[in-house]
């Protein structure tokens, strides 16, 4: 009886102990890169020591793994629920654009695109994650413009390079102040939008 | 007796710019640092500091890389066409490595973000080079008939300046068919 009363809440501190440590080195790799956070650092900055920590996610890349899942399930969905609202896909791009730039988030930006950028050349792993999540958001983007009839019938084409702005928008505008962000998403959706209204109404 | 110092700090700045583009300011500590460069820590800690040496790498990148291919692109004649070359061009050395990681001015941004006063500096100046540059390519299409919309150039400028760093990410998970029909349909948007 006790054994099973240990075992429930051994297993109810382990899921939240596991949150907390891939939260943490979240914040880690997204400061100090994943190249410029060494084991120690993470027993540190964790509190658990690393039999611990590579008994749970196997090794370093495992423990960027459970953090880019952490990630997209902790800080995603809210950002995500905007494409989903109803307006104008214009106002709402550019609303889920800055959401991932404004100070509610913990760092500026997005983890994915940060990790992309330092490993998805050399980690296989993290490239397919990256390319599901962009993936994700492409998806979003298209049941936003089929909603709209002037863009419905180019949803695919001009989610793609909504995606390419995303991509912009997470690497370019960090250097940005904000106002220069909102200039440069603003004049990108209008020209990627535009496109077809234009060539609709030229001679 | 201090070690003598057998390279010159342009000689050390070369190399270190190699490393920084692999492994980022943050991923390279400076006894890495040291060692890759064969000079001893007390060298970096307190002679060429880790800091000092990246500034100075991004700037070695700047004037071996961008300026170059920048100076290039201003000098062609064939304005939107043009346009689509550099950045095929670009493509091709991102996937043939002759680029070992993506732009190295892309890596720093996504890593330091706007937190550090001497990036910024140097950013405005990469920014006023590229948009200067992309400015003088599209005069060049307006002068060929290029352009739909003249009047729209700098908006042009403004969305052109963000396809180098759309293209560092999206070069990581796509074909280079893919990649190619990406720039042929950003082109349109400004045609």
């Amino acid at each position: 009886m006790l054994y099973i009363w240990f075992e429930i809440e051994f297993m109810r501190y382990k899921e939240y102990n596991v949150n907390r440590v891939a939260e943490k080195c979240m914040f880690l790799f997204w400061e100090h890169g994943f190249g410029g956070s060494p084991i120690k650092d993470i027993v540190e900055a964790t509190g658990v020591n690393r039999f611990s920590l590579y008994h749970e996610f196997e090794n370093k890349e495992g423990i960027l793994y459970g953090a880019l899942k952490l990630y997209r399930e902790r800080y995603c969905d809210d950002k995500f629920a905007i494409l989903e609202k109803d307006g104008r896909p214009e106002q709402l791009l550019a609303n889920f654009y800055l959401s991932f730039l404004n100070s509610n988030n913990p760092v500026e930006g997005c983890f994915f695109i940060h990790v992309g950028t330092e490993m998805a050349d050399s980690d296989p792993q993290i490239k397919a994650l990256l390319k599901e999540y962009l993936h994700e958001i492409e998806k979003l983007f298209i049941e936003l413009l089929e909603k709209h009839s002037d863009t419905k019938e180019n949803a695919s084409f001009l989610a793609r390079h909504l995606i390419g702005l995303y991509c912009t928008s997470m690497s370019f505008c960090l250097i940005h102040t904000e106002e220069q962000r909102l200039s440069h998403i603003s004049n990108g959706i209008n020209l990627i939008l535009n496109k077809h209204v234009d060539h609709a109404t030229s001679p | 007796m201090p070690q003598a110092l057998n390279k010159s700090y342009d000689e050390l700045v070369e190399s270190a710019q190699r490393l920084f583009w692999l492994k980022g300011y943050r991923g390279v500590s400076s006894t890495e640092l040291a060692s890759y460069l064969d000079v001893s820590a007390s060298t970096i800690y307190n002679k060429y500091t880790k800091e000092m040496l990246f500034m100075d790498s991004v700037r070695y990148y700047m004037n071996n890389y961008t300026d170059p291919f920048l100076s290039q692109l201003r000098e062609t004649t064939g304005g939107i066409e043009s346009l689509r070359g550099f950045f095929y061009s670009l493509v091709d050395a991102l996937l043939d490595k002759t680029f070992p990681k993506s732009c190295l001015m892309v890596n720093t941004v996504v890593e330091m973000r706007n937190e550090n006063k001497d990036v910024i500096k140097l950013y405005d100046d990469y920014f006023n080079a590229l948009t200067h540059s992309y400015k003088v390519v599209l005069d060049k299409s307006i002068e060929l008939g290029q352009l739909k919309h003249p009047e729209k150039r700098d908006e042009y400028a403004d969305f052109l300046l963000g396809v180098i760093f759309g293209l560092s990410i999206l070069y990581k998970i796509n074909t280079k068919e893919e990649l190619q029909k990406f720039i042929d349909e950003q082109l349109s948007f400004i045609v």
